[in-house]
């Protein structure tokens, strides 16, 4: 390479370099506000437990059978959510998701059970298009940020498509937030709502609250009935565990991407001092070259 | 005269939005309209879609729109556990508009007695709600 096309090389690694770090500080700063929301939740969610447990107390302790609840007898079809990102260039983060997710696919299909897929974020959806699957809920353009709404409307095409037996179980595959450096790959039970997770939740109240709010809970009135009322609290939790999947694949997407655009910063600085030194080394040889040129034109006069 | 104020707490899974003392509060539960001054008796009620109102004193009001929730009131304070509660200026009339279009349209391709056909029926109740908050009316 000649001197001038290592210096243009240059010149577009730098320029590589500028974007990289500039998305890298980008992605730390989202990632801040989506820690934010994920502490936001909690005291939302803990709001919602205590109450389940007043309701469930005041309904007599137990939960009565409710269809997001029941196992289906025979689980034929099972249903698969895949949560991605809109947008690449976040290392593994889509592409693990999507590979645990067609695995586990590969096993039900293997047992002879059909599957049906579903897809939060424009990459999981168009790496499910690519591959011939058409997905029975795509879910795009909010993966940034995502509202409760949006929780919302996908738990509900869960619920529903559960209830109504297109779907005999439904799991949801997502990059759990462990920490800006580390995502995990997680994979839970969306439906049937396992009664653990209501139990869990009463005992996690249960070890809150003191007796005098107990004693104080028996004149409580209800608007309706608190069994009418736990027959609502149970689904939320359904919401309530796409919601944290939503917002925790967030802070996931922005920490990979982060740790992904700080590689890609400090590969850009490396070839940038490799290409110096290559820069150099032509110039070197030029200079080298000019000179025995010169000696060689001395000598041929004398 | 000015009445005696309470505290009122609004939670929603995306965070606080609202928490002060109030002279009133009135929103509307599954069974009906609900009001609660200080010292009401303690509650566990079940919210429905509809225009949430904070009367920090009786010209003064605070709205919002509130999606479906519960409510709890009990030590003079009360806890407002909703899914939404957006304030009217921020509610966007065309887009309610559609969403109350496309629910209306789902309730009426589902079958009845679906699972999907009771959600959309709950997505048209909530949207009707917003809209009215937002002063739109349905077409």
């Amino acid at each position: 390479m000649s001197q001038r096309d290592v210096k243009q090389r240059i010149d577009a690694v730098k320029n590589i370099r500028k974007i990289t770090s500039a998305m890298q500080m980008v992605a730390a700063a989202r990632l801040r506000r989506a820690e934010q929301r994920i502490a936001a939740l909690r005291p939302y969610a803990g709001a919602i437990r205590r109450m389940t447990r007043q309701a469930a107390a005041a309904a007599g302790g137990e939960i009565q059978s409710m269809p997001i609840l029941q196992e289906h007898e025979a689980e034929n079809t099972i249903g698969i959510l895949l949560v991605t990102g809109d947008r690449g260039l976040a290392g593994a983060f889509n592409s693990q998701i999507i590979r645990a997710g067609l695995r586990a696919a590969a096993d039900y299909e293997a047992e002879g059970k059909s599957v049906v897929f579903y897809a939060s974020g424009r990459r999981g959806v168009s790496s499910l298009v690519f591959r011939k699957i058409d997905p029975a809920g795509q879910y795009v353009g909010f993966t940034d940020r995502p509202s409760y709404a949006n929780a919302r409307e996908i738990a509900e095409d869960l619920v529903a498509a559960f209830v109504d037996g297109q779907v005999d179980r439904v799991e949801v595959f997502y990059n759990g937030y462990v920490s800006p450096l580390t995502q995990e790959v997680r994979r839970e039970v969306l439906l049937p709502l396992q009664r653990a997770t209501i139990d869990d939740a009463i005992a996690e109240a249960e070890a809150e609250s003191t007796p005098e709010e107990d004693a104080k809970q028996a004149l409580v009135e209800y608007e309706p009935d608190p069994d009418v009322i736990l027959q609502r609290l149970v689904p939320d939790y359904v919401e309530i565990s796409v919601f944290r999947a939503l917002l925790e694949s967030t802070a996931s997407e922005h920490g990979a991407r982060m740790t992904a655009m700080r590689s890609a910063s400090d590969n850009a600085g490396e070839v940038i001092t490799d290409l110096t030194l290559e820069m150099n080394r032509a110039r070197q040889a030029e200079i080298t070259q000019e000179i025995m040129e010169v000696v060689a034109g001395a000598e041929s006069l004398t | 005269m000015a009445r005696t104020p309470f505290r009122v707490e609004i939670l929603t899974p995306e965070g606080e939005v609202f928490n002060e003392e109030v002279e009133m509060l009135s929103t509307r539960t599954a069974v009906g309209s609900l009001g609660v001054l200080a010292n009401h008796t303690p509650l566990l009620g079940m919210l429905e879609p509809t225009e949430l109102r904070l009367y920090r004193s009786e010209t003064e009001i605070v709205r919002f729109a509130q999606g479906e929730g519960y409510i709890q009131v009990g030590e003079n304070r009360a806890l407002v556990l909703v899914e939404d509660a957006i304030r009217p200026e921020d509610l966007d009339a065309a887009d309610l508009q559609d969403k109350l279009r496309n629910a209306t349209a789902e309730v009426e391709a589902a079958e009845t007695g679906t699972e999907a056909q009771r959600r959309a029926l709950r997505d048209q109740r909530r949207w009707q709600a917003f809209l009215a908050v937002a002063g739109g009316s349905p077409e």
